[in-house]
């Protein structure tokens, strides 16, 4: 029996069920995959602790894990994106749960110390809160740790610095860097649900504006091609010139950030960085201007520049904060900064979020294997365990593949 | 005028709130009232208003009443009337009758509350207004100088009307005016209803067969649209013209029983009833998501789904999943009404801005012109829109244009 869970309301957990069973109806990969390789035993008996953004796509994540045989704890990444509702579910399922939305950070703090309390084997991580935590404050639990899979690019950044520093002390699996999770998640994930959530929030229209995308990695592509379908007039900005150059070939203008403020109508960013649209920036652009983030953290926008800047904000519109500058131009500030998509709708589509967990699922599969065979430090998810999840996918879809003939095959090994 | 009907009173200052966002993001409307609507035309003129109630068509009704009409307003149905709105457009000093939970009947008495005002001037949606004019209120018909209808399937009804000579004053279809169908219908929709069914569903788009019904204005928007998010797009039509252009334009055309078994999305916009029915529902696959995006709430056949299905629930707001007796589940988006009104806030602001920039102007212009317009459906004087799409581009800081007079020369010449 798991350890009382700490959640807000047991009584919101109809609710909850019912979001979890919207995503299990639609999460086609992960469900073939229990039944193709999570419910084949190895995962049996383990017990694992996840910390992940709490809401009803990690929520079914963890119940097939636990349906799987394993005894899972769950809290979650962060506390304003944990769902009450959502969590009290999974404690009504019998998972242990430590989240509450909205917790302060020693209260956070505790709800990850707590997980780890459940003395884990395994660890799905974001943001490497768990990891951290365990080499810093549960010394005593990392010999029964065998390994762990980390969700997002930050967490992976982070676990490098600690194995640079020699401090790392399981294998890692950088689940993040896989095909199957940033060619879709970062980019079709991001691109959909960032304009969908800018346009519901703001109802403005998007045809014929300027948008101006700030960044051209994954995420910026997805941006850049959703905008662009939804009318836009796209303007990218880099700092790289492959990536600035890959932005010109896709048919998009690209411009310095200083000559793209005065002509955009929403700027977007997405840059991994800090302070990206600051002060020379805001002076610059437009009455009206919308400024959205689609990035990781809330300081690719320079707010405190803004508050600045500003004489007066109130909120227009819920998600919506407007500055009314000296010159009087009003800048529109959507979420904080936040990221869009998360903070004021329900992030990535079920689908995307289904490859994603994929990913994650058999990261910690293949771990509950082999995790006696790596050594600790970050490891890449094993190529075929990338493919296969495709494969799965394109089996579902009924999209089938051409095999390379012997001749083929033969020529392609060959060098003379 | 009487008191107005809304839910709570309480609720004025968000509702407020919405119009003065939409008042910041409406540079046609707001350079027209000072151009034109201001002008002493429409004081003391009575006004009746039906309309999706919420901030963009409540900034209208504000603005015909700062022009000094007497404004009576009505939501179009229950589901479209945002209480919040209703509440804040009264505050204004707008009559309104609307409330977001009335039933049929409720509704049905606010439209006739309107009326009873002794309304002259009407803007009207789907009809609403005129066929009681026609019908049950007949004896308020003498007073209305003319009235403007917004909607496709309200036009085909006047239409329909004229025919058979029962219309009884002059409308204009404001419906058909350029600087409307080609923004409104297609941008529109097109943006509108994907942002509503992507937030409704939370669903992944790329990669998934959406089958439009009806490649009419809204159709032509929603496939671009659909297109620009990486969806397959499938196309039904019964005119082959239209057929033919989505041919044309590369999408996929089929009769709408082969794309049942085919689409993840149906979207209907054809102005007709029972598009999507019994035969079609058999056929689709399990998890099938329906939105109407239609001006006309009974494009689907919810009563045959509600025959077909063993159980009924909500499964998310605005979803309702039906379990037919073989076990595959459909979801019906905001019961057939319009998804991107009733599951969202409607089209974007700067579209209704065109829109009602129609609609004002054709106000005006019946003002204007009272008792020079025969009884029958009138198109907007192409000048109007003209003048329209002129401020439009003023606001954009868009120049175009014009013919030397050597090109206007050769353009008059035959020979």
């Amino acid at each position: 029996m798991p350890a009382p869970s700490t959640i807000r309301d047991p009584s919101l957990a109809a609710e909850g069920e019912r979001k979890i069973e919207w995503v299990a109806l639609h999460a086609h990969i992960l469900n073939s995959l229990q039944r193709s390789h999570l419910n084949d035993g190895a995962l049996r008996g383990r017990r694992i602790a996840m910390a992940i953004h709490l809401e009803a796509k990690t929520a079914h994540l963890a119940w097939l894990l636990h349906e799987a045989g394993a005894t899972v704890a769950v809290t979650g990444s962060n506390p304003w994106s944990t769902q009450d509702d959502v969590a009290a579910a999974l404690a009504r399922r019998g998972l242990e749960v430590h989240a509450l939305h909205g917790a302060d950070p020693a209260a956070f703090d505790e709800h990850l110390l707590r997980t780890l309390d459940t003395r884990p084997d395994l660890i799905l991580d974001d943001g490497a809160e768990l990891v951290a935590r365990l080499h810093e404050k549960r010394r005593d639990l990392l010999a029964g740790v065998r390994g762990a899979s980390e969700e997002t690019t930050s967490g992976v950044l982070r676990l490098a610095a600690m194995e640079r520093e020699g401090a790392l002390a399981i294998p890692v699996i950088a689940a993040n860097n896989a095909r199957c999770k940033q060619m879709f998640d970062n980019r079709y994930g991001t691109g959909q649900s960032t304009l969908t959530a800018i346009l519901s929030a703001t109802n403005l229209l998007l045809a014929g504006k300027t948008t101006v995308v700030v960044s051209y990695g994954w995420c910026g592509r997805g941006l850049a091609a959703y905008a662009r379908g939804f009318g836009a007039r796209v303007v990218v900005v880099e700092i790289d010139p492959i990536k600035a150059l890959e932005a010109v070939a896709d048919g998009f203008e690209v411009m310095s950030l200083a000559e793209a403020a005065p002509v955009g109508d929403f700027f977007i960013t997405a840059t991994g960085s800090i302070k990206v649209v600051r002060r020379e920036h805001f002076e610059r652009m437009k009455d009206g201007a919308v400024l959205a983030n689609a990035g990781n953290f809330a300081h690719e926008l320079d707010i405190p520049a803004l508050q600045q800047l500003a004489g007066e904000e109130r909120e227009v519109r819920p998600h919506i904060t407007e500055y009314v500058l000296r010159n009087g131009r009003r800048l529109h500030l959507l979420a904080h900064g936040a990221l869009v998509n998360i903070a004021a709708a329900d992030g990535h589509p079920v689908e995307v979020m289904d490859m994603s967990f994929s990913v994650q699922a058999l990261s910690l599969h293949f771990l509950a294997g082999h995790a006696r065979e790596l050594k600790p430090g970050v490891h890449p998810l094993p190529e075929e365990i990338d493919t296969a999840i495709a494969r799965a996918r394109l089996e579902l879809l009924g999209v089938k593949l051409e095999k390379p003939t012997p001749e083929q095959e033969a020529y392609r090994q060959s060098w003379r | 005028m009487p008191k107005s009907i809304i839910k709570d009173p309480a609720l004025a200052p968000e509702g407020q709130r919405k119009i003065r966002w939409v008042e910041q993001h409406a540079p046609v409307l707001n350079a027209i009232f000072k151009k034109y609507l201001a002008d002493g035309t429409l004081r003391d003129v009575p006004v009746g208003v039906c309309i999706p109630l919420e901030a963009k068509t409540a900034y209208l009704s504000l603005l015909l009443h700062r022009a000094g009409a007497r404004v009576a307003l009505a939501g179009t149905a229950p589901g479209y009337v945002q209480d919040d709105v209703a509440a804040g457009v009264a505050a204004e000093g707008v009559t309104v009758f609307a409330e977001a939970d009335a039933s049929a009947e409720g509704f049905a008495a606010h439209l006739n509350r309107v009326i009873e005002t002794g309304p002259v001037l009407l803007v009207d949606d789907r009809a609403e207004f005129t066929r009681l004019l026609h019908t049950t209120q007949k004896n308020h018909q003498g007073k209305v100088w003319g009235a403007t209808e917004q909607t496709t399937s309200g036009v085909t009804t006047l239409r329909n009307m004229e025919r058979e000579g029962l219309l009884a004053y002059p409308v204009i279809a404001g419906n058909d005016a350029l600087c409307k169908h080609l923004f409104d219908n297609r941008y529109g929709t097109g943006q509108s209803v994907f942002t509503a069914l992507l937030a409704l569903t939370n669903l992944y788009f790329g990669g998934k067969t959406v089958v439009l019904a009806g490649y009419g204005w809204c159709g032509k928007g929603l496939a671009r649209r659909a297109a620009g998010l990486n969806a397959r797009v499938v196309v039904s039509e019964v005119d082959p013209v239209r057929a033919l252009e989505a041919v044309t334009d590369g999408y996929t055309v089929m009769p709408l029983l082969e794309a049942a078994r085919l689409g993840d999305f149906f979207i209907t916009s054809t102005g007709t009833n029972a598009v999507l029915r019994r035969e079609h529902f058999e056929r689709m696959k399990d998890g099938a998501i329906l939105a109407n995006a239609g001006g006309v709430d009974v494009e689907i056949d919810v009563p045959a789904l509600e025959v077909l299905a063993k159980e009924k629930r909500e499964v998310r707001r605005h979803i309702t999943e039906y379990r037919l007796a073989d076990g595959r589940r459909l979801h019906l988006l905001c019961q057939g009404r319009l998804v991107n009104i009733a599951g969202g806030d409607g089209h974007p602001i700067e579209i209704m801005d065109l829109s009602f920039a129609v609609q004002a102007l054709a106000i005006y212009h019946l003002a204007r012109n009272r008792g020079k317009l025969k009884p029958g459906v009138h198109p907007l004087p192409v000048e109007i829109d003209r003048e329209i799409a002129r401020i439009k581009l003023e606001t954009l800081g868009v120049s175009i244009d014009s013919l030397t007079p050597e090109q206007q020369d050769f353009l008059r010449r035959w020979q």
